[in-house]
């Protein structure tokens, strides 16, 4: 694998230095990134790249992007996600590999097999993953595959309730929904026709959200079964998020970030919010804050922003706040926001684009300004 | 953007896929060479010889079953022929989502490969793989399908258009066909299948082969399906149906290479119908215009044509002049789905022959003197 890129150039000169230069740091690898995930202990975030090499960040050494630790995962990376363990990630690639990464950077395979490994999620009681038309689940430990359930067809989404007990899977025509600790080995199936591409639990179990083939949102409310079609996208969603309480579910997929109501009986019958619209600018990524109403918006063009959500939906002008410019408002060409997360405690934010960068800001309180890189030295919000 | 809206589920809407798309730049797409053939007629031989074939090129191979094949390449995708139906309620509308899925992360990676061979199994029927092409978004944007090759066997390749009518889909959907095993089957026998390719698919040409030896410039490369490139195309296009004219009925003779064998034969042979081919309802009809079309009046009857027999409309293309636009109109559908878009201007004004409009219908039950009379139609007034 080539060594990665020299870090990149800063926002040119003439634009106001951004959040992202005075708190962060951002770096470019030889490939897309194609997932970013936060360890349950909140001292790591990590990236994987499309080539399957992970970037390592330690939340202390976050501004020092040469501490930054490459290690070499797979022959092409698929998915990652945070790993039942507190300190490490979980990694899956098209070399049928499904890998455990510890924050030191020491990897072990924890499943070898010939198809790609498309989905990986965790609980702090289990693993699973996806191959194929397979779902594998295991234990915590990653050494003992307790399930291997079968699907009608190819896996798109895979997910874990709040509390663990229910393990969601997407597919063709549906979602099936497992119980963890069931002898039974038959899912409740959540029926509807077409083809889901990316699925979310409420944090409160309260639905199931599937992304669809045609532009559009569908769900199912757990308790009940009742199904709620969300339309209307110029473009196919590709990220959702829920607000922490579950207020609102935050997607992608227009010009705007795109929020449901998903209390006081909506979102059926209640038109979604739409903020933080850049003219012309879609949105590519979301991911809401584990703790405050805070959204965080990626768009097409390298753009990131902080949103609050906290006065909705009678305040339709949120307070944003921009924390890198992209190529389009003469920040850095650095494409497509395709990732973003949160570290556990919502101190630090990760970001990765389409064009192999990675960014990490600190969004705590006490964080120290980087000194000032232009003599006005005043960041832009 | 239309506001999403969230509603009841039991309200499906209908939006219609036939709406024409922007000309689809060449650009950065990546090509990518669909590779059909009923069982046993070579198409992994074919493959083969495309691979280890001297031109500096890298391929991503995907593949069904890449177990047996042996292919020496190290880009090789397993697929699964994952075939649905999108939602709109459209029988022939449907796609491959494993092609989806697969195509969508070989293409992040764009950059280490040139272009992407898929082979699809036998039995396979080529509509939802070109219908991939139309309908995601993310394939739309970053691959341009090339070219469906489908190769067929000289000796038995009679016998299995009567038997599988999969068969008979594969040569209607061409845009080249490979007569294949040409060394084993007499020329009477040649003869015999060509006249059953030419009444399935008036268009494609023709290439006899020896073992999958074809000229590599004969499959790759060949812009079928690229609106920009079907200029560089277009001579050959329309020549067809003229050169149909003049080499009709003559007896076979050797051109400057022996390869091709496309002016041998009848375009519009309809004469020469073979009662086991006739049954299977396909055929193939080619329409030429020398008076220039109202692009209204074109644009009105495609469009009501395509919704009411698109699920018989295999394939239809289109190289269309207008009256007061001296740019040509190139035209493409597969059962519903539908784009055009006009060329640059000739350079250098272009040869003889600009202002005419052809387009050719392949498909099941069609009536050929009704379209003829609908085409006609569309002559501006």
């Amino acid at each position: 694998m080539p060594a990665p890129s020299m870090p990149s150039m800063p926002d040119t000169p003439s634009a106001p230095p951004s959040l992202l230069q005075h708190r962060g740091a951002e770096r470019r690898y030889d490939s897309p990134i194609v997932a970013t995930a936060a360890s349950r202990d909140g001292q790591s975030l990590c990236a994987l790249t499309a080539d399957g090499e992970a970037v390592l960040v330690n939340c202390e050494k976050l501004r020092q992007s040469e501490e930054w630790q490459v290690v070499e995962l797979h022959e092409g990376g698929i998915c990652l996600a945070t790993d039942s363990q507190p300190g490490s990630f979980l990694s899956g690639g098209e070399d049928g590999r499904v890998m455990r990464l510890q924050a030191d950077g020491r990897s072990e395979e924890l499943h070898k097999g010939r198809g790609w490994v498309d989905c990986v999620a965790s609980t702090p009681g289990n693993i699973a993953f996806s191959v194929k038309k397979d779902v594998h689940l295991c234990n915590a430990a990653g050494d003992e595959t307790l399930k291997v359930l079968p699907h009608p067809s190819a896996l798109s989404g895979l997910a874990f309730d709040a509390k663990g007990r229910r393990l969601a899977a997407s597919h063709y025509n549906g979602v099936s929904l497992w119980f963890v600790k069931s002898r039974d080995a038959k899912p409740r199936l959540l029926e509807w026709k077409g083809s889901h591409i990316g699925l979310i639990i409420h944090p409160r179990d309260e639905a199931v959200v599937t992304s669809m083939q045609e532009n559009e949102l569908h769900g199912w409310r757990l308790p009940d079964g009742h199904n709620m079609r969300m339309s209307g996208y110029p473009r196919q969603v590709r990220s959702m998020s829920f607000t922490p309480r579950g207020r609102w579910l935050a997607t992608s997929g227009a010009d705007s970030a795109i929020l449901w109501p998903f209390f006081g009986g909506g979102p059926m019958g209640k038109p979604p919010a739409e903020f933080a619209r850049l003219p012309g600018l879609f949105v590519t990524c979301v991911a809401a804050h584990p703790r405050e109403e805070i959204l965080a918006i990626g768009y097409e063009d390298g753009t990131l922003v902080l949103a609050e959500t906290a006065g909705l939906p009678d305040d339709d002008t949120p307070r944003l706040l921009p924390l890198c410019q992209g190529a389009r408002s003469g920040g850095v060409a650095r494409g497509a926001i395709s990732t973003l997360a949160f570290s556990a405690g919502g101190e630090m934010l990760m970001f990765g684009t389409e064009e192999g960068y990675v960014g990490v800001l600190d969004l705590s309180a006490g964080a120290q300004a980087a000194p000032a890189s232009s003599p006005s030295g005043s960041a832009p919000v | 953007m239309t506001s999403p809206s969230a509603s009841p589920s039991e309200t499906v809407s209908s939006e219609t896929s036939g709406e024409s798309g922007a000309l689809a730049s060449a650009e950065g797409k990546v090509p990518v060479t669909v590779l059909t053939g009923f069982l046993g007629a070579g198409k992994t031989t074919l493959l083969n010889h495309i691979l280890t074939a001297e031109h500096g090129r890298k391929y991503a191979v995907v593949v069904n079953e890449f177990g047996e094949l042996g292919i020496d390449n190290d880009l090789v995708v397993d697929a699964d022929e994952e075939v649905f139906e999108m939602n709109n309620g459209c029988i022939c509308c449907t796609v491959r989502g494993d092609l989806i899925r697969v195509m969508g992360r070989l293409l992040r990676k764009k950059d280490r490969f040139d272009g992407i061979i898929v082979e699809t199994t036998g039995l396979a029927d080529p509509a939802p793989v070109a219908q991939t092409f139309f309908v995601d978004e993310t394939v739309r944007d970053k691959a341009r399908l090339d070219a469906v090759v489908t190769v067929v066997d000289a000796v038995n390749g009679l016998e299995t258009l009567k038997q599988q009518p999969e068969a008979i889909n594969q040569i209607a959907f061409a845009d080249v066909i490979i007569l294949n095993k040409c060394d084993l089957a007499s020329e009477a026998q040649q003869q015999a299948m060509f006249r059953a390719i030419r009444q399935l698919n008036s268009v494609a040409p023709v290439h006899k082969a020896v073992r999958g030896d074809v000229r590599l410039t004969d499959v790759l490369d060949r812009g079928g399906f690229d609106l920009n490139r079907a200029l560089a195309n277009m001579p050959a296009f329309l020549e067809e149906g003229e050169g149909a004219h003049h080499h009709a009925h003559e007896p076979p003779h050797d051109h400057e290479h022996d390869h091709d064998c496309q002016a041998h034969g009848c375009t519009q042979d309809h004469d020469h119908a073979h009662d086991h081919i006739s049954d299977s309802g396909i055929s193939s009809h080619s329409f030429t215009l020398t008076e220039p079309l109202d692009e209204k009046r074109f644009q009105a009857w495609i469009g009501l044509l395509l919704q009411e027999k698109g699920a018989d409309i295999l394939r239809a293309k289109g190289i269309l002049h207008f009256r007061g636009e001296p740019r040509r109109f190139v035209f493409q559908a597969v059962h519903m789905m539908a784009e055009g878009g006009f060329l640059p201007p000739a350079k250098g004004g272009g040869k003889g022959g600009d202002e005419t409009s052809r387009l050719v219908f392949i498909g099941r039950h069609l009536n050929g003197a009704e379209l003829q009379r609908g085409f006609e139609r569309c002559v501006a007034a």
